[in-house]
C-alpha cells in the first residue's frame, strides 16, 4: 500500500514534482506513465527514502516515510533507473547481501525463491560481471523482492533491454502485482497498458490523466479524424462545405487537403462523399486517420505543456 | 548486524580481486627486502636490529598503501549506482561507514599480521626485545586504522577512485611531512605543537621507541572517529544531491 499526498521536490528553483496525490492498493500494478524529465524517478526517489520530499508526505504499508523511515525501507523493495551491481560478487552472494541489509537472517530460502522466480538459479555462482544487460535487469529484480516486501518500485525496468528480455520483464512485474503493491514506471504507453493495473499519467510533475489504461484509452481518444481531398473546389468552398456535413466538428487544412474531426467514432466517409459528388466536386482521396496509442499520448503531453 | 553484513562483504571483495593481493604482495615484498637489508646489515655488525623496523617501514609505506586499500571503499558504491539502493535499505549511514572501514583495517590487519614471520626469523637468530616490538606494532596497528580513516574520509569525497586515492596520498604526505616539519622546527613549543598534530609524531618517539602511552592510543582513537564521523555526514549528503 502507497499512499502519496501532495508530495512536492524543488531542485532549487526548479520544480521536479508538484504536488502529487495518489494511493496503490495491495495487488496492483501502478503505472507512472510520462516522458523523460516528467519527474518519475524522482518520486521514486522519494518514497524510498533516497531523497527527502521538499512539502507532502507519503506512507508504505502504513509507515510514514519521514517519521517512520526505517519501518517504510523495510518494507520496500527497489531497483532504480540504472540497476546498481557489484560486479565481483556472484549472483548468489548479490542476492543475500541485500537480503541480510534488508533484516533477514537467515536468507537462504528466500535468495532460492527470488533467484527461482527471476530464473536466474543456474547461474547462482556466475559472477555478476558477466551477465548480459537482460540477466543483470533480471538480478536486479532478484534484488528488489527477495525480502518478500509490501511494496515493489521499479525504475524503467524494461529499458536498454532487449525486446525478448523486456516480454520477460514485463511477464515479471504483472506477476509480482498479483501479490505486492507494484510502483512501475515507464515512458512507454503501451507497456503501460500491458502491465498496469493503473495508470498515472505524469508530465512536469504532474499527473495530467488517470485511471485503468482502458478507461484512459477511452477518454484519451480523441474523435475520428477523416483526410480528404477535394478536387475542383476553391479552398473557401472546400472548407465551406465540409464544414457544413452534419458531425464533423472541425476542418483543418492539412497539405493538399482537410483533416476533419469527426464527432463520436461514426463513420462519415459516405455522407462525406456524397456530399461532395453532389456539389459537384470529385472526391479525389478519402481515408479514416487512425491515431496510435502513442500519438495521443504524445498529444495530452503536448497539451499539459 | 548491517556493520557485521557489510564488512563480511568488504572482507571477501579483498580476497576475490586480485588488485588486493597484489597490494599485499608488494607489501610482502618491501618490507622483505628491507628486512633482508637491515638484517645483513646487523650481521655485518654495522647496526644492531631495530625491533620496531617492520612497523616503522610501513609508517612511511602507509602513505601509499592506505589510499589504495580504501579509495574503492565508498567511491565505487557511487559510481555503480549501489549507493542508492545501501541509502534505502533499512540501514544507517553509520553501519555504511563503520562496516567499510573495519572491513580495511581488518585486511591490513591480516597483512601486518604476516609480517610477524619476520619477526619469528629474527627470534630464532637472536634475542630481540619483544616487548618493544610488540609495542611498535601495537602502535603502527594504530597508526594504520588512523591512516585508512582518511583514505575512507576521501573515497567519500569523490566517485573517482583514482581522485579519491591521489587526494589521500596528498593528505597523507602532508601529514607525514609534518612530523619533519616538527622536527626541524626551532621553536620547541612550535614544534611540539606541529608534531602532536601528525600521525608519525604520535609513532616515531613513542611505540617505535617502545613506549606505550595511553595518549597516542587516545589520538589515535580520536582521529578516527573523528573521521569516521565526518565520513559519516558526507555520506548522507548524497541525498540532497
Ligand atoms: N539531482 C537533480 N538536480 C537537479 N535537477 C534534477 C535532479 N534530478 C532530476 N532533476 C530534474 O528534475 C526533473 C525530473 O527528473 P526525473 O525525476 O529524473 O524525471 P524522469 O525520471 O521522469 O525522467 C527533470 O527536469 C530533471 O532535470
Ligand atoms: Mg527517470
Amino acid at each position: 500500500m502507497i499512499e502519496v499526498k501532495g508530495l512536492t521536490k524543488r531542485y532549487g528553483d526548479r520544480l521536479a514534482v508538484d504536488h502529487l496525490s495518489f494511493t496503490a492498493k495491495p495487488g496492483e500494478v501502478l503505472g507512472l506513465l510520462g516522458p523523460n524529465g516528467a519527474g518519475k524517478t524522482t518520486t521514486m526517489r522519494m518514497l524510498t527514502g533516497y531523497l527527502p520530499p521538499t512539502e507532502g508526505s507519503a506512507s508504505i504499508a502504513g509507515y510514514d516515510i519521514l517519521e517512520d523511515s526505517m519501518e517504510a525501507r523495510r518494507r520496500v523493495g527497489y531497483l532504480p533507473e540504472r540497476v546498481p551491481l557489484y560486479p565481483d560478487m556472484t549472483v548468489r552472494g548479490y542476492v543475500t547481501f541485500w537480503a541480510r541489509l534488508r533484516g533477514i537472517r537467515s536468507p537462504r530460502k528466500h535468495v532460492n525463491a527470488a533467484l527461482e522466480r527471476v530464473h536466474l538459479m543456474d547461474r547462482q555462482n556466475q559472477l555478476v560481471r558477466n551477465l548480459s544487460k537482460g540477466l543483470r535487469q533480471r538480478l536486479g529484480l532478484a534484488q528488489a523482492l527477495v525480502h518478500n516486501p509490501a511494496v515493489i518500485i521499479l525504475d524503467e525496468p524494461t529499458i536498454g533491454i532487449d525486446p525478448q528480455q523486456v516480454i520477460e520483464v514485463r511477464e515479471s512485474v504483472r506477476a509480482l502485482g498479483k501479490e505486492h503493491t507494484v510502483l512501475f514506471s515507464t515512458h512507454i504507453l503501451s507497456e503501460a497498458e500491458h502491465v498496469c493495473d493503473r495508470v498515472l499519467i505524469i508530465n512536469k510533475g504532474r499527473v495530467i490523466a488517470q485511471g485503468k489504461p482502458a478507461d484512459l484509452r477511452r477518454q484519451m481518444e480523441p474523435k475520428t479524424q477523416l483526410y480528404v481531398v477535394v478536387g475542383g473546389a476553391s479552398g473557401k468552398a472546400a472548407r465551406q462545405l465540409l464544414s457544413a456535413i452534419p458531425g464533423v466538428l472541425a476542418v483543418e487544412r492539412d497539405g493538399d487537403g482537410y483533416s476533419l474531426t469527426v464527432e463520436g467514432d461514426r463513420d462519415l466517409r459516405g455522407e462525406v462523399s456524397s456530399h461532395v459528388m453532389q456539389a459537384g466536386y470529385t472526391l479525389l482521396e478519402i481515408r479514416q486517420a487512425t491515431t496510435s496509442l502513442e500519438d495521443i499520448f504524445l498529444e495530452i503531453v503536448g497539451k499539459s505543456r | 548486524m548491517n556493520t557485521l553484513t557489510i564488512f563480511r562483504r568488504e572482507v571477501e571483495q579483498y580476497f576475490t580481486t586480485p588488485f588486493a593481493w597484489l597490494i599485499a604482495a608488494a607489501v610482502l615484498l618491501l618490507t622483505g627486502l628491507l628486512f633482508n637489508q637491515n638484517l645483513s646489515q646487523a650481521a655485518r655488525g654495522a647496526t644492531i636490529v631495530d625491533p620496531a623496523f617492520i612497523p616503522s617501514v610501513f609508517s612511511f609505506a602507509l602513505v601509499f598503501f592506505a589510499p589504495l586499500l580504501t579509495m574503492r571503499l565508498l567511491a565505487e558504491e557511487r559510481r555503480e549506482g549501489t549507493m542508492e539502493l545501501l541509502l534505502t535499505s533499512p540501514v544507517d549511514e553509520g553501519s555504511i561507514v563503520l562496516g567499510k572501514f573495519l572491513g580495511a583495517w581488518f585486511y591490513f590487519t591480516l597483512l601486518l599480521a604476516l609480517t610477524l614471520v619476520y619477526q619469528i626469523i629474527l627470534l630464532s637468530i637472536s634475542q630481540p626485545d619483544i616487548g618493544h616490538s610488540l609495542c611498535a606494532y601495537i602502535g603502527i596497528w594504530l597508526y594504520g586504522g588512523a591512516t585508512l580513516a582518511v583514505g575512507t574520509l576521501f573515497s567519500a569525497l569523490t566517485e573517482n577512485q583514482i581522485v579519491s586515492a591521489f587526494l589521500s596520498m596528498i593528505a597523507l604526505m602532508l601529514l607525514w611531512l609534518g612530523d619533519s616539519v616538527g622536527q626541524v622546527i626551532a621553536n620547541l613549543e612550535v614544534a611540539r605543537f606541529v608534531r602532536t598534530l601528525t600521525l608519525q609524531g604520535h609513532y616515531s618517539t613513542s611505540f617505535a621507541a617502545g613506549l606505550f602511552r595511553g595518549e597516542d592510543v587516545a589520538f589515535y582513537a580520536g582521529i578516527i572517529v573523528v573521521l569516521l564521523f565526518l565520513t559519516m555526514r558526507l555520506v548522507a549528503s548524497n541525498r540532497w544531491r
